[in-house]
């Protein structure tokens, strides 16, 4: 069996250190993997960085993880990643990663995602610059996630690791004026042609943990303030997982 | 002449984006996901953030935007416990 464990949002600042030290160091009794959906900081300092680094050194199963945007507030996203990086956590911007699980191979496909809208009330790259620079952002890191995913094919399970929403489902609970800035369907529409088994995500605290692409892909919100625990695990049995085709 | 007592509706509605920004950018908090609703001189403050410090300092700086209102501080605690069981997705 796979055990992928999961959360988003832990935004630690300076006043966080050991919040979730011994859950993580307990790891191995419930998961294989740890997958960290963005906003591990509260804004994005290297101080922050220092210390959800600390948290996340040494722990017994590998950690996987893609920034949020909270990460990139202090405009030391790079910093960020290092203090993670030296703690031997694998960070993902349109990149990928596997991890090994009694000879089963996940994929994982990590970016932060944006914002823009889902299909039918989302924003267009025309007009201003600044309104085609903001959907232009979502439409290549996705399509970063798209090529991502493709290079996985043959995983045993793939999972599309993201901070912002690829669809609405898991934003019930939120203001439906703010879903473009919580997520966009450009992300579900990778996901969807590319195939995978499952896409986690954060960002929306007062969304649902469970979805799913127009494609079928089982989407979950693993924001903590939405799963309510230290992370949630999710279980795959390798032979048996569903290994979406790819449909373009 | 608006009626004496309450604050007219639109003033609530730029009361509640001073305090939502002022959470946003004040680095004791950084806060962007939290409810904030004006009910005459109340203000009511409604989410989850990790730690107690953060909670404490979410009702220091709505005060500090608002000396002249009450602040009722309902933010409450992220709940960090491991889970019991996992779901499985095969």
């Amino acid at each position: 069996m796979i055990r992928i464990a999961a959360v988003a949002d832990i935004h630690f600042g300076a006043d966080s250190s050991g919040m979730l030290r011994a859950q993580f160091e307990d790891l191995t009794h419930h998961a294989d993997m740890l997958l960290v959906a963005g906003d591990l900081t509260k804004c994005g300092g290297p101080d922050e960085g220092a210390v959800v680094a600390r948290e996340l050194t040494g722990l017994p199963v590998p950690v996987v993880a893609v920034l949020g945007n909270h990460d990139y507030h202090s405009d030391e996203q790079a910093t960020v990643r290092s203090h993670l990086e030296d703690a031997g956590v694998t960070v993902l911007e349109g990149e990928t990663t596997t991890v090994d699980v009694d000879g089963a191979r996940v994929g994982i496909a990590g970016t932060k995602g944006f914002g823009g809208g889902f299909a039918g009330a989302c924003g267009t790259d025309f007009g201003e610059p600044e309104m085609k620079a903001f959907v232009r952002h979502t439409m290549a890191l996705a399509e970063g996630l798209e090529h991502g995913l493709r290079s996985l094919e043959g995983c045993d399970v793939r999972v599309a690791l993201l901070h912002y929403s690829p669809v609405r489902d898991t934003l019930a609970g939120e203001r439906a004026e703010i879903f473009p800035f919580l997520g966009s369907y450009l992300l579900a529409e990778a996901v969807d042609h590319a195939g995978a088994d499952l896409a986690l995500h954060g960002h929306a605290h007062a969304g649902v943990e469970k979805g799913v692409t127009p494609g079928g892909v089982l989407v979950r919100n693993v924001a903590q303030p939405v799963i309510k625990h230290a992370y949630n695990v999710y279980t795959f049995e390798p032979s048996r997982a569903l290994h979406a085709d790819a449909h373009a | 002449m608006a009626a004496t007592g309450e604050a007219p509706a639109e003033s609530r509605h730029y009361i509640v984006q001073r305090v939502r920004q002022a959470l946003a950018h004040d680095e004791r908090t950084n806060e962007l996901d939290l409810t904030v609703s004006v009910n005459g001189d109340k203000v009511f403050i409604t989410g989850t953030v990790p730690t107690t410090e953060r909670r404490d300092a979410i009702a220091v700086v709505a005060r500090e935007v608002l000396p002249d209102h009450e602040v009722h501080n309902h933010v409450t605690l992220y709940e960090t416990a491991e889970p019991t069981d996992g779901e499985d997705l095969s």
